[in-house]
């Protein structure tokens, strides 16, 4: 019965489109009805930006919207009335639709598995409903799915320019995707590529290497999504002037977080940026050196020619866990490379690791949530010790689980497409 | 110098009209029971240049001061201001604008730089009535004794030479023993002034006599000049609603031999409820606050009067002054089941330090100001609950609520508590009603404007004030705090403990922090790192996690 279910991509796609389509309709219900929304905060934000676009005004007059003009604009049927308010979370919803449509094809091409695999894992994100809740709720991270998932499935298609467009994108709607180009650059060397480049088979001195570095496909998709990135810019710094830098992206250098969240640093960030901060050497200023180094350089370089998707969920994984500040929906970003990893991971094939780290995982957010109610509801002065070491807790769960995934993922051999084909006929 | 004296007679009944004697230049009354109003108008010369040279740099510049302890009002001293000190402040277009030294005579320790950096924008609905400032100043402030104890040695007293020596009769031990110490018995204080009348006038107002609730006073006409001119007066029964009406007896010192009698009526902008309506209200926080707290207003009437509008035009409205470790999110305002959820019609205005996430150490203006037109409940909601007739004295309770926002406070210095005391005053509660007299109530003798939230309305609106009543609050524990506050003595202003990290722990979380991350760091460099050759343990256990793999195909496929 289940796996007749899991045959029929047709069965899965109707029950993911059915799981979306119904709470998309209990959430015009609850908020029609009652004072606490369904709706996302953030949304009733992209629809007013949108209003004041559809004013003629910039979509900054609205607080805290902190995103490309390009969200709200998608979102311009909004403005119409009646029922079109619903539109954005259709988009959404349809966007991490074609993001688990996309996953599905990876998992078919390029990873060589039979459609019931392939359906049983791209559920993961397909039949999720903590996706399908965020997505009708009105947050735009399934817009990122597509674009992010799209990504992959472009480069590991070998599609290079579309990839560059894709990544250039991804970087201008929600900059954290620029940690991916690192890994498909690394990536994309000749062998991959079925070219054999300048015949020096041994590259000796580092001129040489550079050159044999630098090919064709890499230049392409850098330029190509130079050239995305840096148009959108110019063109919406053309449009809307000096907010949208403002907002999009001097903000996120600029913000403190001094706000309770997952992130380790919450409770250092909460003390140091106030006044009555003590310490003058102010640790927290290089939080980005071991989160870049970890997500942009040395997990790109070790794992990336082995399993490219993996590395990037290895990278996403990184990048939030030692961000300076963590909320649920940063998990969605690494969630969505769930099923490319799981198949062949530790965390699936040993059944005590995978429940030790996904009850180690829920555990770490149950303790800082109980703690952040006491704090939040209950006007308990939870910070220290509770807040604080709830989030190294969590912090310290991240690490293993990334260690995990990092040991699974070096000890894969080089996937090659001739490897693939073998796969596929054996599958 | 003019100088206006009015006594409100609390119950003409009872008064006799020959406790006032006039005597030459002198005026007593003996024990009246009154509220009184004492106005001195000073032409900038009659003033010090240390206070003419801030003035200088107003266009306009209106202080209200109002004290904390409740009060009783009466017609036509109604109006309505939240407790504490409030400048409103329109600066000429040119030169320095700085008028902060000239606040911080009211209290040393304001947080006030200069205008431009802590001053908040006045916001204006209504175009037309064009009486309003362009800049706000707020900051709670539960007594005048710094600014009598100013005003003492630097303008009744100067030092003889000019800087710190006083002759020894000017000196006093406390502000309570200046001849300017009735002024800490007001229950407010009105300072105007503008460039055009180039005057300055200061209005003090006492509900009651502060000591034995009765005046026994002699007034006496300055040798210097000027004039004093003395209303003993009552209200009325007021044949038109949008009027005042009084009769008494006024004096002019030094023309009138004796109380001469009258009686008129005037528009006026402020009203008192209605004889018959005894509706008061009381605020505070709702329990528990956390960093969301939820102020409250409880309006509160007899079971015999229900809540409802002095007329049918009146639309009952709430003016909030806030503190800015505290803000109002405006956007959960458009929704309308969450309005009606917290009986609310709508967020009218809402001005000053609206940032939705900046902690409170960034914000370097006062506060916020909003104005909300709330719900109150129809007559028939009223009357269809009955009371259990054990409670034939209750009180019709009705409760509208507004949810706030805590910023996040500095942490706690060393050898501070865990949470920090928030203090909001009590906002203003009245009824807004149509009226057609608008244009002529400027022309009452006791108008009174620049409250903060006339101009939001049309010119043709008069408030109707409901009055505060004390709230017995529950009492707060601040740990390792002060253990007692406010004395027992009600006061108009809601309290609230906001959480905060206490910096005894900074040590442990700034090493903490930083050692675990960097352990964790170099322990993934560790697992990247090891054992890196392609012919060691990794692909040792390749092989082993192979057979993991097809073992589990293996029994998938059976599944199938």
């Amino acid at each position: 019965m289940l796996s007749s279910f899991f045959q029929s991509p047709r069965s899965v796609f109707a029950s993911a489109i059915l799981l979306r389509a119904i709470f998309l309709v209990y959430g015009l219900f609850q908020d029609a009805y009652s004072p606490m929304k369904y709706t996302d905060i953030d949304y009733n934000v992209f629809t007013d930006a949108a209003r004041f676009i559809s004013q003629g005004k910039t979509p900054y007059a609205r607080d805290t919207y902190r995103y490309t003009p390009l969200l709200a604009w998608f979102i311009y049927p909004t403005t119409w009335g009646g029922n079109w308010f619903s539109f954005g979370k259709v988009l959404f919803a349809v966007g991490d639709m074609i993001a688990g449509w996309t996953m599905f094809l990876i998992l078919r091409s390029s990873m060589g598995m039979s459609v019931e695999r392939a359906l049983k894992f791209s559920s993961i994100w397909l039949l999720n409903p903590m996706v399908a809740t965020i997505s009708t709720r009105g947050s735009s991270e399934g817009l990122l799915g597509v674009m992010v998932s799209a990504l992959l499935w472009a480069v590991l298609e070998k599609r290079i320019r579309l990839a560059g467009v894709l990544l250039g994108f991804a970087v201008h709607f929600k900059i954290y995707p620029f940690i991916y180009a690192a890994s498909i650059i690394w990536w994309l060397d000749n062998e991959r590529m079925g070219r054999s480049g300048p015949k020096a088979a041994r590259a000796d001195s580092l001129a040489q290497k550079l050159v044999k570095f630098v090919n064709r496909d890499r230049l392409t998709l850098g330029l190509y999504s130079l050239l995305t990135f840096m148009i959108l810019n110019v063109v919406m710094y053309l449009a809307y002037g000096y907010p949208f830098l403002e907002h999009s992206y001097f903000y996120h250098l600029t913000r403190i977080d001094h706000r309770h969240n997952f992130s380790p640093y919450n409770t250092l960030l909460y003390l140091n940026s106030s006044p009555n901060a003590q310490s003058s050497i102010k640790l927290e200023r290089l939080a980005f050196i071991p989160q870049l180094l970890l997500s942009t350089v040395l997990i790109p370089i070790v794992l990336a020619k082995k399993d490219l998707a993996s590395t990037m969920l290895a990278q996403t994984f990184a990048f939030v866990a030692f961000n300076k500040v963590c909320t649920s929906q940063y998990f969605l970003w690494y969630m969505m490379f769930l099923p490319f990893y799981l198949p062949s991971s530790t965390l699936l094939n040993n059944r005590r690791t995978g429940i030790t780290a996904l009850t180690l995982w829920v555990l770490g957010q149950a303790a800082w949530l109980q703690q952040g109610f006491q704090l939040e509801f209950l006007g308990k002065s939870t910070f220290f010790p509770g807040l604080w070491s709830s989030s190294i807790f969590f912090f310290l769960v991240n690490t293993w689980i990334l260690s995990v995934i990092l040991q699974d993922v070096k000890q894969k051999k080089r996937l090659n497409d001739r490897e693939v084909e073998i796969n596929w006929k054996r599958i | 110098m003019k100088q206006r004296i009015t006594y409100i007679v609390h119950d003409p009944e009872s008064f006799n009209p020959t406790s006032l004697i006039v005597k030459g230049d002198t005026f007593s009354i003996n024990g009246a029971d009154a509220a009184k109003e004492h106005r001195i108008t000073f032409s900038l010369s009659e003033l010090p240049q240390e206070i003419t040279k801030y003035l200088d740099r107003c266009h306009e510049l209106h202080i209200r001061w109002v004290s904390e302890r409740p009060y009783a009002p009466i017609a036509p001293f109604v109006a309505r201001v939240s407790p504490g000190f409030h400048a409103f402040f329109t600066p000429l277009k040119t030169g320095d604008t700085n008028i902060c030294p000239l606040l911080r005579t009211f209290d040393e320790n304001f947080l006030c730089e200069s205008p431009e950096h802590d001053f908040t924008v006045m916001p204006v609905l209504s175009e037309r009535f064009s009486m309003s400032s362009s800049l706000q100043f707020y900051s709670l402030l539960p007594d005048l004794k710094h600014f009598v104890q100013y005003l003492h040695y630097r303008v009744i007293c100067p030092p003889l030479d000019g800087l710190h020596e006083y002759s020894s009769e000017c000196m006093i031990p406390n502000a309570a023993s200046s001849p300017l110490s009735p002024l800490l018995s007001a229950s407010y204080l009105d300072m105007d002034y503008d460039a055009i009348s180039h005057a300055l006038t200061i209005s003090a107002f006492w509900a009651r006599e502060p000591m034995d609730g009765s005046w026994t006073e002699t007034i006496t006409l300055n040798s210097k000049g000027g004039s004093i001119e003395i209303g003993v007066l009552s209200n009325e029964n007021n044949p038109d609603p949008e009027d005042l009406a009084f009769s008494g007896f006024l004096t002019v010192l030094g023309q009138d031999d004796e109380p001469k009698p009258t009686h008129f009526q005037t528009p006026s902008r402020h009203h008192p409820l209605p004889p018959t309506n005894e509706l008061t209200f009381t605020t505070g926080f709702s329990y528990p606050a956390g960093l969301h707290p939820t102020l409250e207003l409880t309006l509160s009437s007899p079971a015999y009067a229900p809540i409802a509008p002095p007329n049918p035009t009146c639309k009952l409205h709430t003016h909030i002054t806030l503190p800015s470790s505290l803000f109002i999110d405006k956007y959960q305002f458009s929704d309308p089941l969450f309005l009606q959820s917290h009986n609310l019609k709508s967020l009218r205005s809402i001005s000053g330090a609206t940032d939705l996430e900046a902690p409170e150490w960034v914000i370097s203006q006062w506060g916020s100001a909003a104005l909300f037109e709330l719900s109150f409940p129809s007559e028939s909601s009223q009357t269809s609950s009955p009371q259990s007739p054990l409670e034939g004295s209750s009180n019709t309770n009705f409760t509208v609520s507004i949810p706030l926002h805590t910023r996040y406070l500095p942490p706690s210095k060393v050898g501070g508590a865990d949470s920090a005391r928030v203090t909001v005053p009590y906002p203003v509660v009245f009824w807004a009603c149509h009226t057609d007299s608008g244009t002529k109530q400027s022309a009452s003798p006791f108008d009174r404007v620049h409250l903060g939230y006339e101009a939001l309305f049309g010119p043709k609106t008069m408030f109707v004030h409901v009055p505060p009543a004390a709230r017995d609050a529950p009492t707060l524990k601040l740990k390792g705090g002060p253990k007692k506050f406010g004395g027992g003595q009600s006061r108009l202003v809601a309290e609230l403990n906001v959480p905060v990290l206490e910096t005894k722990n900074a040590a442990v979380v700034e090493w903490g922090t930083v050692g675990v991350v960097v352990a964790a760091f170099l322990g993934l460099c560790w697992v990247l790192f090891r054992g890196n050759s392609p012919d060691g343990k990794a692909v040792k256990s390749m092989k082993g996690k192979g057979k993991l793999e097809d073992v589990v195909q293996g029994r998938e496929k059976k599944n199938e």
